[in-house]
């Protein structure tokens, strides 16, 4: 807390002198051009509005993300004055939310890891809709696709600060040059892989099976793989029941990769009890695996656990399991849950251009903002994730589990994300899974 | 002195003396073998927080003993980089208000009960001795609506006070049956010289209690330092204690154990320290109240 | 003790205060505190007191049945409160002198039941009025029924109502609870901990209690046992996290388990080895042990080749070779088929591959399941030799010793056993506090009772069945109660030790009451109820107190 203050401090000095943002973090000078172009017209570059005015934001970032957050939240607090405070939500947002919002006390800010809490909460009332200043941010910078996630009922709640690309494969380099494997294009191809990869001694693949979150990930690209992007729509939707045999079809395809003991780092057991950062270090930090299926955030803590990206941590599209070729995104959505001034322009901010750039220029964000020019990113990897997210083609597809009410796709224990580890642990009874993901898809949507 | 009662056992010659001395070894070693079992767990969270991640990372604690080099004070400088001494002081300032208040309200009502005619008193006390068991989760619906309507949700008062209100059964139950201990000679003499009721509570019947206080005292700081329930409900991040904190980090515990164990460590040493100074007090409260 | 209480006759000055003194609950110890007066100076010895007095005034009358007991226990332990144990003694050690002995009747008449005191302020006395009464009351009763009572009421009323709280929909929430898969589990769960939890820890609390009477250093003990108590629920959580962990390397339960096994186990094994599926592999996996799918002449060469190996276990392996086959035996190699960098061929041995040495070979005569006729072991570069063969058809078989894993480890934190791990770390917290008030309640059993069974011949055995453990009873009746009502609360621990995949299947009511009102879901009504339904369940012990202490106060 008492650290935030002094950045704050700092940055402003910084400010009074360079008169931009960014100072405090020591970013280079590059800053200034393209956030005075993009910003002057939109977020008014005036002098420190907001003095003296608190806000909190909530969002469910640690470690580094929230570091690198944060980041951008200096470069606020120096542009208008502010003093913003990060609270971290840990991974059940809702559950932090939800006695807040019951007690009269939420945050000014929260960012929302789902867009089917944006229809959740606007139902409860939660939500205050956007100003006009805001959402002239969002009509500039985002593709109509983006505005519909954070808006319900045709209301503009949310501004999607950002974007994740979950259609990637992260592998190990070393383990595949040990087993002689070649990226793979297709599913066929990726259990062949894994096979080759076991047999030489590595288990192939880490699950981040105590994560529910990663499997409903996998599970969403190969069936919008294996059954086409229209079906994905209407399953996010529940227009097709979860019974519906290309949810079998995309099952079975899944029990052919995560069905091998062998193929599992901790056989089944082992996979269910590890969790998301900790699967990516047992790949990059441990060595002990050689893949782990996950989005472009992999990247941030591959980083942190040694490995460099493009040479030791490298990933591939996620194959073709059927017709398609998947690309599956998610995405983060900022909202206001009290209506100050303060809580507007922190949206306003990060929704505009200048915001989005100040982020871009640190590891492990991609934004879905289409004026953030991708030269910011600072490698070549990101550059290209960036490029297949803005230039989203007809098959691109928004995280079914992040879509469906939280009850079903976002919490903790309940719905696709125990049903999801049920079937890891048995994926004999691909029947049985599909009966209780049915019903418990019924009873969310009602 | 006789024979008999030197052994303190039954005189079954040289034979019974020499099972008993077997005895008394098995039975020493098998005690050995369960302290070392209570002992290492504890031990164990110690020697991780103090020993380097990429040690813990790849070997077991129990290694380190071997290898001195690896021990380290860093976990603890990046736990405290984190912020994590607001969560102890939050700590602090949630549990010493609470135990006072509960101290405070508990000892005027059960004064009243133990020496006060009033009508309706034992049925007042029944209830008090039935709300000794109601589970806490009752009230954590009604009471954030209610603090969200006062506006105290999230605030530090708004957990002492629920704190205090689920504190005060035990409370009044325990320092109402001491009180009712006091001879009744002493607050008759009181009365006689025409002291107030207050001065007697204050002056006579509330200095006598003292070992009662004590033992209440320290049970209600244990039970509200190591509280995460009602934190996890009633305390905003800024106000929240360090079981909260800790929590929040304990979803990726595989990553984090470098930050958890420090913690967990730095959390439970004051009620360690608290526990070992005021043990007897401890052990007297849980008697006089084992019904909790 | 009835023994004391009769026997030497106290001059008590008021009778009342000194029944009121020898049952008032634990905290009254005024041997600790300055006497408060005269009167109780003697009267808790007399009521309570087995010892000092005793000794000095039951002599005349007693000697013969007083002094066994008052020697080989009373008196070192009225001394012992300053001398052999010193000071933090005096308390969990307490069996004995000056804490205890007020404790137990405490205890004996059942813990919440101690205030058989109430009887006495009803003595008659100047009252103070009832309007000071309401003064002294106000707080207290004003915090508990704004948020102890009004809760109650009004978790009734939000119970039946709907997620949002505007429909009115009477049972279905409770309907719920008993039709939803998950709730049905952590009722379950909750059975599971209410049967064997309390069981577990009174057993335990007794074991300790008795093991620990005679032993010198039972205070360093009982500190030991004890201590869990003050540490928080959620630290004990992280450190019972570490002790599950499962990695033998990491978690000291399965390290101590492995350890123990590593005594039997021993010998080099592959548990990793395999034969490559799907191919053209001459070998393949049965029973877990690996056989060769053809058979094989005396003057062959048999290829096992093997894959799956890890690169760490064959660090120092030399590199593979055919084995040329004298006459009269079957030679061969058993090898890790599989090229560093891939490329190599399938079932060949080639260059770089490494050999697998110390895998028994058998030669098993006929088919499957037919006679060993010969056995050897592979050399480090994963040749053998079989000799002294006559001539037939050989089956190869690699047994399934060689692949026998070095033991794991349980996965403690898995569904299967997360709830007994969990019930494990509980009665570590809690097995202290029933050994010291057990060990309060055994050293108030009266010594002579003992004493005459065992002269009358009785054994250890039957003496602590027949007469220490009904003596016990009350007090062994308290921890149980106690634990059943504290396992019915039990949230932290299973919240903080079950990993997120494994929170389903340890569910327990309570923590299931806080997901569902406050998690993502937010279904106030259903919490409201599952709120409603734990109160249902610890009412019976809630009437039990009430009732318990009415009876006491008559």
């Amino acid at each position: 807390m008492r650290r935030t203050i002094i950045t704050a401090t700092t940055a402003g000095l910084a400010l009074a002198l360079a008169a931009c943002g960014g100072g405090s973090t020591g970013t280079t000078g590059t800053t200034t051009a393209p956030a005075a172009s993009g910003g002057a017209s939109s977020a008014p570059a005036a002098a420190k509005t907001l003095e003296g005015v608190t806000i909190e934001v909530a969002a469910k970032w640690t470690g580094p993300e929230q570091a690198n957050f944060q980041k951008v939240l200096d470069a606020f607090q120096a542009k208008t004055g502010a003093k913003v405070t990060y609270s971290s939500t840990g991974e059940d947002t809702g559950a932090y939310l939800g006695p807040r919002i019951q007690g009269g006390s939420p945050p000014d800010v929260a960012i929302l890891p789902q867009p089917g809490l944006v229809q959740q909460y606007a139902d409860a009332k939660s939500l205050k809709p956007l100003t006009p200043e805001v959402i002239k941010q969002i009509d500039e910078n985002y593709t109509p696709y983006w505005k519909e996630l954070g808006s319900a009922d045709g209301q503009v709640y949310g501004v999607l600060v950002k974007a994740a690309h979950k259609s990637l494969v992260w592998y190990r380099d070393q383990a595949f040059a040990d087993a002689g494997v070649q990226p793979p294009a297709t599913w066929d191809e990726l259990v062949k892989a894994a096979q080759t990869v076991a047999d030489s001694g590595t288990p192939p693949l880490s699950l981040c099976g105590a994560s529910g979150w990663t499997l409903t990930d996998l599970f969403e690209n190969v069936y919008l793989s294996t059954a086409g992007p229209e079906n994905y729509t209407k399953l996010s939707k529940h227009e097709i029941p979860w019974t519906d045999p290309s949810v079998t079809t995309a099952l079975e395809k899944i029990a052919q990769l995560t069905g091998k003991k062998e193929f599992l780092l901790g056989g089944t057991s082992g996979a269910l009890q590890t969790d998301f950062p900790t699967c990516v270090t047992q790949v990059y930090g441990q060595d002990k695996a050689a893949m782990v299926i996950e989005a472009d955030f992999v990247g941030t803590t591959a980083e942190e656990s040694g490995a460099k990206l493009g040479e030791e941590a490298k990933y591939f599209p996620f194959p073709k399991a059927g017709e398609t070729a998947p690309v599956v995104l998610g995405g983060d959505i900022a909202v206001a849950l009290k209506d100050s001034k303060g809580a507007m322009a922190l949206l306003e901010y990060l929704a505009s251009t200048e915001g989005g750039e100040v982020w871009a220029k640190l590891p492990g964000y991609l934004s879905p903002n289409r004026n953030v020019s991708p030269d910011n990113y600072p490698s070549e990897l990101t550059k290209q994730l960036a490029q297949t997210i803005i230039s989203a083609g007809e098959s691109v597809r928004y995280d079914m589990s992040d879509l469906a009410p939280s009850a079903f796709g976002g919490t903790d224990g309940k719905g696709e994300w125990k049903l999801l580890q049920d079937f890891v642990r048995d994926p004999s009874k691909i029947k049985e899974i599909q009966k209780s993901l049915e019903a418990e898809a019924a009873k969310a949507w009602k | 002195m006789t024979t008999t009662s030197a052994l303190g056992a039954p005189p079954r010659g040289v034979l019974g003396r020499i099972a008993d001395r077997v005895g008394g070894g098995l039975v020493q070693a098998v005690l050995v073998v369960i302290g070392v079992f209570w002992l290492v767990p504890t031990l164990g969270l110690f020697v991780v927080s103090i020993r380097q991640e990429t040690a813990n990372n790849s070997s077991g604690w129990w290694t380190a003993f071997t290898k001195p080099a690896e021990f380290t004070l860093r976990n603890y400088a990046d736990l405290l980089a984190t912020g994590f001494t607001s969560s102890f002081w939050n700590t602090v300032a949630i549990t010493v208000p609470t135990t006072v208040l509960v101290i405070g309200i508990a000892a005027m009502a059960a004064y009243a009960f133990a020496w006060m005619q009033f009508p309706g008193r034992d049925a007042l006390f029944l209830v008090v001795v039935g709300l000794l068991v109601v589970p806490i989760q009752i009230a954590l619906i009604p009471i954030a609506k209610l603090y969200g309507g006062l506006g105290i949700f999230g605030s530090i008062p708004g957990v002492v006070l629920f704190h205090v209100a689920f504190g005060l059964p035990f409370a009044i139950f325990l320092l109402r049956n001491f009180f009712a201990g006091i001879p009744g000679s002493l607050l008759e003499a009181a009365r006689m010289d025409g002291a107030g009721e207050w001065k007697i509570f204050s002056t006579v019947v509330f200095p006598l209690a003292k070992p009662a206080v004590a033992s209440l005292g320290i049970f209600q700081f244990l039970w509200v330092w190591n509280d995460l329930l009602v934190a996890l409900v009633f305390a905003n991040t800024e106000n929240q204690p360090m079981t909260k904190a800790l929590q929040s980090q304990m979803r990726q515990f595989g990553t984090n154990v470098d930050i958890l164990a420090p913690g967990a460590f730095l959390s439970l040493i004051i009620p360690l320290i608290l526990f070992f100074a005021f043990q007897r007090y401890f052990v007297q409260g849980m008697m006089a109240g084992s019904v909790k | 003790m009835t023994d004391r209480l009769d026997g030497p006759p106290d001059p008590r000055g008021d009778d009342g205060d000194a029944v009121a003194a020898g049952s008032s609950p634990g905290p009254r110890i005024p041997s600790a505190e300055s006497a408060p007066d005269s009167a109780t100076g003697t009267t808790p010895d007399s009521a309570t007191g087995t010892t000092p007095d005793s000794t000095s005034d039951a002599t005349p009358d007693s000697t013969s049945d007083a002094t066994p007991d008052s020697t080989s226990d009373a008196t070192p332990d009225s001394t012992s409160d300053a001398t052999p144990d010193s000071t933090p003694d005096s308390t969990p050690a307490s069996g004995t002198g000056a804490a205890a002995p007020p404790a137990v009747p405490s205890v004996a008449t059942a813990g919440p039941a101690a205030p058989a005191a109430a009887g006495t302020p009803k003595a008659p006395r100047l009252g103070p009025s009832p309007v000071m009464a309401v003064l002294f009351l106000l707080p207290g009763v004003v915090l508990l029924g704004a948020m102890v009572i009004y809760p109650i009421v009004y978790s009734v009323f939000r119970s039946l109502y709907d997620a949002g709280g505007e429909n009115f929909v009477g049972a279905e929430n409770y309907a719920t609870i008993f039709q939803d898969a998950s709730t049905l589990t952590t009722i379950r769960n909750n059975l599971i901990w209410v049967v064997v939890a309390p069981l577990l820890v009174t057993t335990l609390g007794l074991i300790f209690a008795v093991l620990t009477e005679r032993i010198r250093w039972a205070t360093a003990f009982k500190l030991i046992v004890f201590m869990p108590m003050a540490v928080s629920l959620m630290a004990s959580g992280v450190i019972f996290r570490l002790v599950y962990e499962q990695d033998p390397d990491r978690g000291v339960a399965n390290a101590v388990l492995s350890s123990v096994r590593g005594v039997f186990g021993s010998g080099e094994s592959y548990p990793d080895a395999r034969p490559r599926e799907n191919d053209q592999s001459p070998v393949t996996a049965a029973q877990g042990a690996v056989v060769t799918k053809g058979s094989a002449k005396p003057g062959q060469a048999v290829l096992l080749p093997l894959v799956g190996v890890k690169p760490a276990d064959l660090a120092s392996a030399a590199t593979a070779r055919p084995a040329p086959p004298g006459p009269g035996e079957l030679a061969g190699t058993v090898w890790f088929d599989f090229t560093q960098g891939g490329g190599g061929q399938a079932n060949q041995v080639d260059g770089t591959e490494k050999g697998l040495a110390g895998m028994t070979v058998e030669a098993v005569r006929g088919g499957p399941g037919g006679e060993v006729a010969a056995t050897a072991v592979t050399e480090a570069d994963g040749t053998f030799r079989l000799t002294g063969l006559s001539p037939g058809d050989y089956t190869l078989r690699l047994p399934r010793s060689n692949f026998e894993a070095s033991f794991n480890g349980l996965s403690w934190l898995g569904p299967a056993l997360i709830t007994p791990a969990i019930i494990g770390a509980f009665v570590w917290v809690w097995a202290g506090f029933a050994m010291v008030l057990i060990a309060a309640g055994l050293s108030a059993i009266p010594r002579d009772a003992l004493e005459a069974a065992r002269i009358d011949g009785a054994t250890e055995w039957q003496v602590f069945r027949r007469i220490t453990v009904p003596l016990l009873s009350p007090v062994l009746l308290v921890v149980f109660v106690t634990m059943i009502i504290n396992t019915l609360k039990v949230f932290d621990l299973v919240f903080v030790i079950a990993p997120g995949s494994v929170q389903p299947q340890a569910n327990v009511i309570a923590l299931e009451m806080w997901r569902v009102s406050f998690g993502g879901g937010g279904n106030q009504g259903l919490g409201s109820a599952l709120a409603i339904f734990l109160l249902v369940l610890v009412l019976p012990f809630m009437i039990l107190n009430i009732r318990r202490f009415r009876r006491d106060n008559q």
